[in-house]
């Protein structure tokens, strides 16, 4: 009978790993063919599928530049506009987060509660009211209207929130009153930096959502030179390019790959952090 | 406590103060805004409006368009969220089972996470390209001998919206593997060597230990995908022309607030109403998972 037992446990780890295999090749396979295509002619990818990149990378990229879609300035746009995002997400929201937790004020498990909801509103509560008042203010193409609303940035301020309720701090924090910090300084010079590896995580959630926002920059922004990645991508759907596949891959393979890359570094920052959202220590 | 404490607290208020302003600025006012707009006649290029009570709401529940739109996105979010928690709760019971000791957890769990981050614009661009009628989706099954010729996929209605479903599930698996994992393993594990020496079985244990203990999470899971779900856009939008072709199967809540928007007069009015019921029954919805899943809870104890 053990026998038995222990020839099931053998077959049944079989058959996961069999179905993890398969599942990773469902889920790696169309990024792969991305990647490659991206590297071939439309000449080649007519030809059929390959599984090698080939050499066409920068002659794909010319046809675009050829047509007027310029992969490294939306490139750059979407880099600058991901990094303010992440620098004002974070420093504003840590900053909330860290008061929510230190201080013991009237109203406080109100706030904590308001958080809570404000995270489960969706956009399209607010995007077209946003979007006419922005116009009003003159600030519809301008990134401004993408960066500033992070300062309140509900879901990042839940996560500051678990983060910094995790972390041993109260003596540390009435050591450096003693000492004659002020309440900014402690923020500042002594929690900031303790706080680093929350502080990575948020940010890189910051960054990927930024960058892969498409929905609010499509609605706010109209010149073509402030076109962001994703928006890149919508025009690449156009009819200048229909039989371009080359160049079209080409033009999703650069949206993509830095998220890849990004991932390839702080996966296990990421990882981590979802969970940390929500479950409850 | 003492009073410099209490006095200390008032920090609090000095620290909130950027979020607070920022939210009265960039969140609360263009809420009201939508609302208010929402009973107008509001178009972007006319100067005036006009009060024009429920018309904006009477008008979308009498057009068959708003229904189709609801109905496609609850169609898609349910029938890609069901295989989503289903897998990945058997892979969560897989992953943490040390009986059957499965290798390199991090490395699939890395794997399967990866797509959740992709620019979705351009992964519905991608499936576009892969599912077109020269794409490689078909000169692989012609090339095996599947079907005779190449098929226009993305002219069928239930193909195209299978392929929403099947996208919405392969970048949102990973994600709930990760977070269903989390709440098993801060299950005790007392509890189950206890239920073990009083011979329970693995499904018992499963029923009556891991399914109550992971119900908040079961909640998180449930309400973050709901209201993410209601929401969807992206994908649809650039999977096929942006107006849910063919036969509107995609079309959903979210594309036809922006065709309202951006259709050739601008009705912001109109567009802001289709705004607000989206949240209305978005709300609904999540107080009714609230509400369902806590009241079991209270009566089992």
């Amino acid at each position: 009978m053990f026998n038995n037992y222990k020839l099931n446990t053998y077959v049944m780890r079989a058959l996961i790993y069999l179905i993890l295999a398969i599942l990773v090749i469902i889920t790696i396979t169309p990024i792969w063919l991305l990647i490659v295509n991206a590297t071939r002619s439309t000449v080649q990818i007519q030809q059929g599928i390959a599984i090698i990149p080939s050499t066409h990378a920068l002659e794909n990229y010319n046809i675009l530049l050829g047509r007027g879609l310029n992969l490294i300035q939306g490139f750059t746009n979407s880099l600058f506009l991901a990094v303010a995002s992440t620098l004002v997400t974070v420093y504003f929201s840590m900053l909330t987060a860290y008061g929510l937790v230190v201080y013991h004020f009237k109203g406080r498990v109100a706030f904590n509660n308001f958080i809570v909801v404000l995270v489960m509103i969706p956009t399209q509560l607010s995007i077209i009211g946003f979007y006419q008042y922005m116009s009003k203010l003159g600030l519809t193409d301008n990134y401004a209207a993408l960066i500033l609303p992070l300062i309140a940035n509900a879901s990042a301020v839940f996560f500051g929130r678990q983060y910094f309720e995790s972390m041993v701090m109260y003596d540390l924090i009435d050591a450096a009153r003693i000492d004659g910090a002020s309440e900014l300084g402690i923020f500042h010079k002594i929690m900031m930096p303790l706080a680093v590896p929350g502080a990575v995580t948020m940010g890189i959630f910051a960054f990927v959502s930024s960058w892969n926002n498409f929905f609010t920059p499509f609605i706010m922004i109209s010149s073509k030179e402030k076109y962001t990645l994703p928006m890149l991508v919508q025009t690449l759907r156009g009819d200048v390019y229909r039989t371009e596949y080359g160049s079209i891959y080409l033009g999703l393979a650069f949206t993509v790959v830095p998220i890849i890359i990004i991932y390839a570094i702080f996966s296990r920052y990421i990882v981590s952090g979802i969970a940390l959202g929500a479950v409850k220590e | 406590m003492n009073l410099a404490n209490l006095k200390r607290n008032y920090y609090g208020y000095l620290f909130l103060a950027p979020f607070v302003i920022a939210f009265l600025i960039f969140g609360l006012y263009p809420i009201y805004n939508t609302v208010a707009l929402s009973f107008t006649d509001t178009t972007i290029m006319s100067k005036t409006s006009h009060f024009v009570g429920f018309k904006n709401f009477e008008r979308l529940f009498a057009d068959d368009i708003f229904m189709t739109a609801v109905k496609n996105t609850w169609l898609i979010w349910i029938l890609n969220f069901i295989p989503q928690l289903g897998i990945a709760m058997l892979l969560s019971i897989w992953f943490t089972n040390s009986r059957l000791n499965i290798k390199g957890v991090g490395i699939w769990r890395t794997i399967f996470y990866l797509p959740n981050l992709l620019v979705p614009a351009a992964v519905a661009a991608l499936f576009f390209s892969l599912f077109s009628y020269y794409g490689p989706v078909n000169q692989f099954v012609v090339r095996a001998g599947f079907i005779p010729e190449a098929l226009q996929f993305l002219q069928d209605a239930t193909i195209v919206r299978v392929l929403v479903v099947f996208i919405q599930w392969w970048m949102w698996f990973g994600q709930t593997i990760i977070i269903l994992m989390a709440g098993m393993t801060s299950i005790p594990i007392p509890l189950y060597e206890a239920a073990m020496v009083d011979g329970a079985t693995s499904s018992q244990m499963f029923n009556r230990i891991t399914l109550p203990l992971l119900k908040p999470i079961l909640i998180y899971v449930f309400v973050t995908s709901l209201v993410g779900g209601m929401q969807m856009f992206d994908i649809p939008y650039l999977l096929t022309d942006g107006r849910g072709s063919p036969r509107s199967s995609i079309l959903t809540n979210n594309i036809l607030m922006y065709l309202k928007f951006s259709s050739s007069k601008g009705h912001i009015g109109a567009a802001s109403s289709v705004g607000v019921l989206i949240f209305v029954m978005t709300s609904l919805c999540a107080l009714a998972i609230f509400y369902f899943l806590r009241d079991r809870d209270q009566q089992s104890q």
